[in-house]
């Protein structure tokens, strides 16, 4: 496999440590999935536009099914796995529970890794900053609504 | 009302933990040691005779396992849901562009494309048929010479032709009704493709056990044991070799009732000896997947100028693509919808599903529904405007009542549809004053002073219905003498919150604190057969097998206190989680009855129901504002009205209303597949626009709750009647704001734009006679 998979990249992802042999076309959704075990992240659309595979990049947002392996050499990585506390549940994760944040779940870990990102940055959105930041990430469940009031709901929970 | 302690409460999500977690494991991430990753070569050609294939160097490919065609798989059956015309992979020739040809089994994915690249096929290319009034012509290609050999079809050709299903109901005399009209009116509408636009590409691994030729799914399906029955027709073995295993599914709209490549991949796993887990990526989806119909349906009424409606006739046709192997009985739903639920005594409707060599339809959220509401909402609308009425005024005088049949004959039990209709248009305030100048319906072309105003506001109504499907369903209880409870189901959740109803029946029936239900999801080896999900029948079908289940654990709980406390079996109730004795006002709590027994009780639920004649009503008011620059329809408001039965999860059901609604809006604006010489264009979600949160209006929700409804709640399903009549409300909306009346969906600022143009030049030239309709 070395001969197949020569970049040998070190990154953090969730607080620990992980290093893993790649090819130099492999996506970072890929690595972080098949190669890491963690298949929280979702890949859908493959072309970096529904946001299924948001993961966080040294606290950006980036679509990891655009994103090469080796882009994240050396990087800090946050994937849904990384969200909660333990098993405390983050404000956004018990909002989307409580006020029908989802429906099927596929998309779910893009949508909350992105609100995650807003709320990071932006404590306490209006109900348009929510919409406009949260338009890369589609949903065919949910029509929004519950969404849209899931990220506000946390937003007010955490003050 | 019934006053229930459970039922009717908001519950979040029974498996919310572990979908906000990324734990909830979808089909994409199951593996097993040893997988490897199946892909497949698609048709450049929409109708070809397949000379030859040669594999030779793509077998060569290091890390490639194995590479099948048609001929590898043709021995086994046909694939389809219900009806079967669809190779598992082409053999002889092809029938649309995407078909797939032949797969590979690789180490990885890019060795697997690798290979794919490497195969040769020499294609010798037939003339394809693309429109399907071109495929009824005498002299069209033929698409299935065999058609009367297949599997599962009623219908039979007397001659070679492209018809697989041709319907004709007569109801009344239409001839003598068109006779009686005042005013006849012929339109024509047209929709388009429609994604069913999950998130999830189809995935699945599949492993057959060497030890005892097991063949294991994990396979996002809501209707395993149907698919399990079809792959066993497709591989050529007996169903009880095969099991599918639980997974949750990543969205379903009607899509995830087949699996396209799931016998494909069982192949590349019989060929590799190696777990096959194969991902269809999202091109793929658009390419050969299995979108909403594009039907054709001409519709022709006669009224009086009084609004009395004397005859209606319906030409359904539908562009069943290449295969019908996707809709389960060979046909969708729509051409009765396309007459309404109104008063007609003088009714003809008649459908034909044609063959033509474009990727196959399939079922999407409602089959066939939103088409035949499409025309029938947006025709309805053009004739009240025709004879100087209301809309509403005209569908009020119109719609069906209590006692009477719909024009398709089928007699609808507790109709509500001027209620429905009339807490829509009173909540959207549908006669209130515009907020701004708009075209009144029938006004003559905007002068120039008006095309300057920035706004013009119009508001349009529909409505629909949609009955619960029927279906088999089972559940079962177990209660242990530890407190535990589970709850056993053969459902594969796809979203719509299956499991948190199925809980709130044992919350409601046993007094069981939701928390304290452990989930127990069944393969299908553990059941002879299920209906899985479909046509709105989950939350009737499911509560109703959970409530029986219930009844049963209660009678087992009082059969074993009777025995064990020696109590007489009568007087013993079960009540709050206790079994209580009234003559003494004794009581235990079924925990301690269970320790004291030393063995747990469970009862199992197994019901069949049929089709429900409880239709649920639904109406809607779209508020629109549209540019008369661009031609842009903005949304301003939205309101639905929903005759809804018992609502059992407000937060599951206004979901549904919410998805619903919106995938609507994306129906009616936005989405299409588009198809040009055969070949889809719109391959990726860059190209196909879904519904985005900047997309969706204030939306407004009337629910009339009743108490009429099917099983032990007065159920009636609500997953699918909430898309269907948004599409003709906005075009009803876009006419009453700028005058102009858009036929083919998606109505796009282009089409506005152009009809306002069009209009514009209609109005410097002297007035001509209406085009579709005449007065008699």
């Amino acid at each position: 496999m070395a001969a197949n998979s020569p970049y040998q990249i070190r990154l953090t992802v969730n607080g620990e440590p992980r290093e893993a042999g790649v090819p130099a076309r492999r996506t970072l959704v890929d690595l972080l999935r098949y190669d890491l075990g963690l298949t929280g992240t979702k890949e859908a659309c493959s072309v970096g536009v529904c946001g299924a595979c948001t993961v966080l990049l040294n606290g950006r947002l980036v679509a990891s099914c655009i994103t090469l392996a080796v882009q994240a050499d050396g990087a800090l990585i946050t994937t849904i796995e990384g969200v909660a506390e333990g098993d405390r549940l983050h404000p956004l994760q018990q909002a989307f529970i409580e006020h029908g944040g989802f429906q099927c779940g596929i998309c779910t870990p893009g949508q909350i890794v992105a609100a995650k990102a807003l709320l990071d940055t932006n404590p306490q959105p209006s109900e348009d900053e929510i919409k406009d930041w949260m338009m890369g990430n589609l949903c065919r469940c949910t029509g929004y609504y519950q969404i849209v009031e899931s990220i506000a709901r946390a937003a007010g929970a955490r003050g | 009302m019934v006053a229930y302690q459970v039922i009717g409460k908001p519950a979040p999500r029974f498996e919310g933990a572990e979908k906000v977690t990324g734990r909830a494991k979808y089909a994409a991430d199951f593996s097993l040691p040893g997988t490897v990753w199946g892909k497949t070569l698609h048709s450049p050609h929409a109708h070809a005779r397949i000379v030859r294939i040669d594999t030779a160097a793509a077998k060569q490919v290091p890390g490639v396992h194995a590479v099948i065609t048609g001929a590898d798989t043709r021995d086994g059956g046909l694939w389809g849901r219900g009806v079967k015309d669809a190779p598992v992979l082409a053999y002889d020739r092809v029938r649309y562009i995407g078909e797939r040809v032949a797969a590979v089994a690789a180490d990885d994915e890019d060795i697997a494309q690798q290979a794919l690249d490497l195969i040769e096929v020499e294609y010798e290319e037939w003339p394809a048929v693309l429109d399907p009034f071109a495929a009824l012509q005498p002299d069209a290609p033929i698409l299935h010479p065999d058609f009367n050999s297949y599997f599962g079809f009623k219908y039979k050709q007397e001659t070679p032709s492209n018809i697989h299903l041709q319907t004709r109901l007569d109801r009344g005399d239409v001839e003598r009704g068109f006779a009686e009209a005042e005013l006849i009116v012929e339109n024509t509408y047209i929709t388009q493709r429609q994604s069913q636009g999950y998130l999830e590409p189809h995935a699945l691994l599949v492993h057959i056990d060497p030890a005892d030729g097991r063949v294991h799914v994990w396979h996002c399906n809501k209707v395993p044991h149907n698919t399990r029955g079809a792959l066993a027709v497709a591989a050529g073995i007996p169903e009880e070799r095969i099991v599918f295993h639980p997974t949750f599914i990543g969205g379903d709209f009607g899509g995830k009732g087949n699996s396209r490549i799931t016998p494909i991949a069982y192949y590349l796993a019989k060929a590799s000896g190696r777990p096959v887990r194969m991902i269809s990526d999202y091109l793929e989806e658009f390419l050969a997947g299995n979108p909403r119909h594009h039907v054709i349906i001409q519709l022709k009424s006669g009224v009086k100028h009084d609004g009395t409606i004397t005859a209606h006739q319906v030409n359904y046709v539908v562009n069943t693509g290449a295969y019908a192997a996707f809709k389960p009985f060979g046909g969708i739903g729509g051409a009765n919808q396309a007459a309404g639920p109104y008063r007609i005594p003088n009714c003809r409707i008649e459908s034909t599903f044609v063959y033509t060599n474009l990727l196959p339809g399939g079922f999407v959220r409602a089959p066939g529904e939103p088409q035949g509401v499409w025309a029938i909402e947006s025709h309805v609308d053009e004739i009240a405007r025709r004879i100087g009425m209301d809309p509403v005024a005209f569908r009020l005088k119109n719609l069906i009542v209590e006692g009477e049949e719909a024009p398709w004959g089928e007699q609808f039990e507790h109709i509500r549809a001027s209620e429905t209709l009339q807490a829509a248009v009173d909540a959207a305030g549908y006669h209130a004053p515009k907020p701004a100048p708009g075209g009144a319906p029938g006004a003559s072309a905007a002068s120039p002073g008006d095309t300057a105003k920035p706004t013009h506001v119009g508001r349009g109504v529909a409505v629909g219905e949609r009955g619960t499907g029927g279906g088999e369903g089972t559940s079962e209880i177990t209660l242990n003498p530890d407190g535990s409870v589970v709850l056993g189901t053969p459902i594969f959740d796809q979203g719509t919150g299956t499991y948190t109803t199925l809980a709130q029946v044992v919350g409601e029936e046993l007094g069981i604190a939701l928390e304290r239900i452990r989930l127990q999801v069944w393969d299908t080896d553990v059941i002879p057969s299920d209906a899985g999900l479909a046509g709105s029948h989950g939350t009737l079908i499911q509560t109703s097998a959970a409530h029986e289940a219930a009844q049963e654990v209660k009678q087992e709980l009082v059969r074993l206190a009777a025995q064990q406390l020696e109590w007489p079996e009568a007087q013993i109730a079960f009540a709050a989680g206790e079994l209580r004795r009234a003559d003494t006002a004794e009581s235990v709590p079924w925990a301690d009855l269970l320790k004291r027994a030393g063995r747990s009780v469970s009862g199992r639920g197994h019901v069949v129901a049929p089709r429900s004649h409880t239709t649920a009503f639904v109406a809607q008011v779209a508020e629109v504002s549209v540019d008369p620059e661009t031609g842009e329809v903005k949304l301003l408001n939205f309101t639905t009205a929903h005759d809804a039965g018992t609502v059992v999860n407000p937060i599951g059901f206004q979901g549904q209303i919410n998805g619903g609604v919106v995938l609507g809006i994306g129906y009616a604006l936005m989405e299409e597949i588009k198809i040009e010489d055969g070949r889809v264009t719109t391959l990726s979600f860059g190209d196909y626009k879904l519904p985005t949160p900047r997309d969706i209006p204030p939306l407004k929700t009337v629910v009339l709750p009743s108490q009429q409804g099917d099983g032990p709640y007065s159920i009636r399903g609500i997953g699918e009647a909430p898309c269907t009549p948004v599409a003709p409300a906005i075009a009803n909306a876009v006419e009453d704001a700028i005058g102009v009346r858009i036929r083919d969906l998606p109505i796009t600022a282009e089409k506005v734009y152009a009809a306002l143009k069009l209009r514009g030049q209609d109005a410097e030239k002297p007035a001509q006679p209406a085009s579709q309709g005449g007065v008699r």
